[in-house]
């Protein structure tokens, strides 16, 4: 398979992101349509790695740590959902505005 | 040549679906449960690719990291809230039109790219690299991961918010 074809699935999904996060306001679809969007990130990005022997481990090695930094993301927006949550009894993202110091 | 004569380009295709299938999903199933769920299937999909672009070792810190562990967290999280309905921006038309015209710009660039992926990873390569290389950006991951489970804690233990 050529890596087009790839590349092409990257774009489909990076369209469904954007899709996504243009449509919704609760902070979780969000933060899942933000995910899409990093998913289509990586394979791209591995994609375009992978045709170049001497690229190969430098897109494994970045993907390894984005991958690692994608976790703490999570965990930090899911938390800062938890505790809107908590104090709102809603989602929605312009509620944040609330929040401001 | 008949792609579906070809063993690896009927995995490629059916990860792709699955992957495109889940993504759809994500973001219009009505429960915010199944999309978190739907979220893992993508990850699967999305390791599955990995693995055909020679990347395993990648493939296999994908399913570990990221959808044994990030993704089965928000999936547990999301259990504990109760969706509130939220009255969605009425900008579907467009939305849809931005996306599109933004696959179509993509696909453009991207048809450029027409040699076929000849790279296997060797963890070695990939290892060493991460300790000479990149191990300042391996310490602030390290860093980061540790500074969310202690916010994580912070926020489970704090009563009265």
């Amino acid at each position: 398979m050529e890596a087009s074809w790839y590349l092409f699935v990257s774009s489909i999904l990076f369209a469904i992101g954007i899709y996504g996060l243009l449509t919704r306001r609760n902070m979780i679809r969000m933060l899942l349509s933000a995910e899409i969007i990093f998913n289509a990130a990586l394979l791209a990005f591995l994609s375009l790695a992978s045709l170049d022997a001497g690229y190969g481990p430098v897109g494994g090695a970045i993907v390894v740590i984005a991958i690692s930094l994608s976790a703490a993301e999570v965990g930090v927006i899911v938390s800062i959902a938890i505790m809107m949550f908590r104090m709102r009894r809603a989602l929605d993202v312009y509620e944040l505005k609330k929040f401001r110091g | 040549m008949n792609p579906l004569s070809d063993p690896l380009s009927v995995v490629f295709i059916l990860s792709s679906l699955m992957s495109v299938v889940a993504a759809i999903l994500i973001v219009h199933h009505k429960s915010i449960v199944y999309s978190a769920f739907f979220l893992s299937v993508l990850g699967v999909g999305n390791a599955i690719l990995f693995t055909l672009l020679g990347f395993p070792i990648i493939a296999l810190f994908h399913l570990s990291v990221y959808v044994g562990a990030a993704v089965t967290f928000i999936l547990f999280s999301v259990v504990m809230l109760k969706e509130a309905p939220v009255v969605e921006p009425p900008v579907k038309a467009l939305a849809v039109i931005a996306a599109g015209v933004l696959a179509l710009i993509m696909m453009k660039i991207f048809s450029v790219f027409t040699a076929e992926p000849s790279f296997l990873l060797n963890y070695r390569d990939l290892t060493a690299l991460l300790v000479t290389k990149y191990w300042f950006a391996l310490i602030v991951a390290a860093i980061a991961l540790v500074t969310t489970l202690i916010e994580a804690i912070t926020l489970a233990r704090r009563e009265g918010v």
